[in-house]
């Protein structure tokens, strides 16, 4: 019996039922705009977990960097979900650095 | 290089986007949401069965985190017909169980309300465009 798989599962839902939360926060907060940054911290934990030696913390990064990657394509619909009155809409956003360039791209969604 | 954290992580985000992408289209065609909760319930009690049985910490975890997506999943389907019910996701007009559900819910719509792009100007954005959207 190894029960490390079902541990590990068990921080992954907990994990993702905060990405949840940081994302309302985070669209609130900063706006879907952000969605670059989030992505590129995701990808870079990614990598980081390939040099961390215990499994544990490789584990853990690795799964909040994949969290970080879902939560940048679920900032576009969380925008929409606030525009709508699903959610609070704050209008003083913190703006993004490079808002510009980033507003031609197109934000990714699931 | 230990490699179990990207594959843990990559498995997670690809699970959430078939989880996500699955729920949302079965959901839609199924007459009933019984027999694909199931069927979910039942792919993660295998993955929970892989998991215990591998001695490998990577592939441990691979199908750990596959069995509580599964296991989530299993639960999106209630949480998506809400959602139908809700109005938040389209309803299938075809499909007898959500045509029930546009009858008995006046907040239930055909439309997807999500499917357009954010304003992203949030100072000029007034409320009337908002109420408008």
């Amino acid at each position: 019996m190894n029960t490390f798989g079902i541990e590990v599962g068990s921080i992954t839902l907990l994990i993702i039922g905060l990405g949840f939360v940081w994302v309302i926060y985070g669209e609130r907060f900063l706006g879907y705009l952000w969605w670059p940054y989030f992505l590129l911290a995701g990808i870079l934990m990614l990598t980081a977990s390939l040099f961390i030696p215990s499994a544990w913390g490789s584990v853990l990064v690795g799964i909040i960097g994949g969290s970080f990657i879902w939560g940048s394509t679920e900032f576009k619909e969380q925008a929409v979900r606030a525009e709508l009155g699903w959610f609070k809409n704050n209008k003083n956003k913190i703006r993004p650095p490079f808002e510009r360039i980033i507003k031609k791209w197109k934000a990714p969604h699931l | 290089m230990n490699i179990i954290g990207l594959v843990a992580g990559i498995t997670a985000f690809l699970a959430i986007w078939f989880g996500h992408v699955m729920v949302r289209e079965t959901e839609r065609k199924v007459r009933s949401i019984i027999p694909p909760i199931l069927i979910c319930t039942a792919i993660a009690l295998a993955c929970l069965v892989a998991s215990l049985q591998t001695d490998s910490l990577t592939l441990s975890s691979f199908w750990g985190i596959l069995a509580v997506t599964f296991l989530w999943d299993a639960l999106e389907f209630y949480r998506q017909e809400h959602r139908i019910k809700q109005g938040h996701a389209p309803a299938n007009p075809d499909n007898p169980r959500h045509a029930e559900i546009l009858r008995q819910y006046p907040s239930a719509t055909v439309k997807d309300l999500l499917k357009r792009e954010p304003q992203a100007h949030p100072e000029i954005s007034t409320s009337a465009e908002t109420e408008t959207a």
